[in-house]
């Protein structure tokens, strides 16, 4: 919901990878809920309110909508992975058909992407996931994407130099593994396959699936060796 | 996938060496300015797709085209690639886009 | 002009700002609206459409604007090309909100 403090995106803000950076081509955060004169939120408010009244998109219909995305969370995703690094079978057919796999295996009824396409790390090949044209990105199973996913950096610099990128998220991978960028310039939606890291043998698929982060199923990090 | 009927008399299979076409982009374009000019190989064959250029003005979007997911190394697309010589950009191209490159091997 | 606005692969760029923040409600509003609107019940314009109106901004908008500004305004774009409204319904009641919210500090 709305609550968000308004927070100037140029200064005091610090990274986990303690690198301080400039944002050159970032444009200022959004205001919050409170931000109402801004041109932007008049207008979404004036196209609602239209729309409700010309019986095309009620209140109802846009809380049900938002409901629903709020829903979507990269917990999908997760469990998927923690099903498929325990069992053989499934990963064997999420990789050959992922929405079938998915839908028969968790009762759900997912018909979008209809295209869903997994990749598969290995040791010899990392996975990474962009769309350089605008944001593509599978909601359906890691909910919306960051906002770094939908920016100008990332979408410029992760297709020619993504192991500098990768670097800033703190994910270095050596020469002789192919990291494979994967531009989504069409209907398909990707998701990353992290593997699956030492340390974890026995666990269960819940434990596992904590494990799994987002940026793991983008491709921009592995999932580390569980702390003792 | 399951197999594709050939359209054009031709499909380009799993392998076969490529290059992106370099043309003018239509109004509406999903086909990056960074691979236009650059020889790649078949990955996949992913079936057939409305045509996006289409879709955006309202259009039914047929023909439907042939969409490829076409792997390119990256020496191949960047002059000065600093990764690593294994390193590969994968993208998903329609097949107007493409045209096969006769007589070159692996 | 043969590289469109939005066709940033390769382009120079600085580092990849990692900060996040929860979505706020305008946010929530703006993308529920659009998949709404393109999604098959509805169907007044399709995804590839949004991206058009969205790509049809001039460089310098394109870049600066935020994520979700660029979306309501290429809604607003769609809707009156589909005419499911006018331009003017769309300005007269923007000009009316902001009565409402000089009179009672909210819309």
């Amino acid at each position: 919901m709305s609550g968000s403090h308004h927070h100037d995106h140029h200064d005091g803000h610090h990274h986990d990878h303690g690198k301080p950076h400039s944002h050159p081509h970032s444009p200022p955060a959004p205001d919050d809920d409170d931000g109402y004169d801004r041109y932007e939120v008049l207008l979404q408010t004036a196209i609602r309110e239209l729309l409700d009244e010309k019986g095309i998109i009620s209140a109802e219909d846009l809380h049900r909508q938002i409901d629903y995305q709020d829903s979507l969370t990269p917990a999908i995703g997760g469990k998927i992975v923690a099903k498929a690094w325990t069992e053989p079978d499934f990963k064997k057919k999420l990789l050959a058909d992922p929405l079938k796999a998915i839908n028969e295996s968790f009762e759900l009824d997912i018909t979008t992407p209809l295209d869903l396409v997994v990749l598969e790390n290995t040791p010899q090949v990392h996975n990474v996931v962009v769309c350089t044209l605008c944001s593509c990105y599978p909601r359906m199973l890691l909910g919306i994407p960051p906002a770094w996913y939908k920016s100008l950096d990332y979408r410029s610099r992760v297709v020619n130099e993504p192991r500098k990128v990768l670097a800033e998220f703190g994910t270095v991978l050596p020469d002789d593994v192919e990291v494979r960028v994967s531009d989504s310039t069409a209907d398909l939606r990707f998701l990353v396959l992290p593997n699956r890291p030492a340390g974890t043998d026995g666990m269960t698929q819940v434990q596992l699936a904590a494990l799994v982060s987002r940026d793991s199923m983008i491709g921009t990090a592995v999932v580390p060796a569980p702390k003792k | 996938m399951n197999a594709i009927p050939p359209r054009t008399g031709h499909a380009l299979a799993p392998g076969a060496t490529v290059r992106i076409l370099k043309q003018p982009p239509e109004a509406h374009c999903r086909t990056p300015y960074y691979l236009r000019g650059a020889k790649g190989e078949i990955a996949e064959v992913r079936g057939l797709f409305r045509d996006p250029s289409l879709l955006a003005f309202h259009k039914p979007g047929l023909p439907m085209r042939i969409l490829y997911r076409v792997k390119f190394k990256q020496v191949d697309v960047w002059p000065n690639y600093a990764g690593s010589k294994n390193d590969t950009v994968v993208a998903d191209i329609y097949e107007h886009w493409i045209e096969a490159i006769a007589g070159e091997t692996k | 002009m043969e590289r469109k606005v939005n066709d940033l692969g390769g382009q120079p760029a600085g580092p990849v700002c990692l900060d996040e923040h929860p979505s706020t409600l305008h946010e929530k509003r703006v993308d529920a609206l659009q998949k709404i609107l393109s999604g098959s019940k509805l169907g007044v314009f399709t995804s590839d459409a949004m991206r058009r109106a969205i790509e049809s901004n001039t460089a310098e908008d394109y870049k600066g604007m935020l994520y979700y500004d660029k979306w309501i305004r290429a809604v607003r774009d769609l809707i009156i090309e589909q005419q499911l409204v006018t331009a003017k319904e769309i300005d007269d009641r923007v000009a009316e909100l902001r009565v409402r919210l000089a009179k009672t500090g909210k819309l």
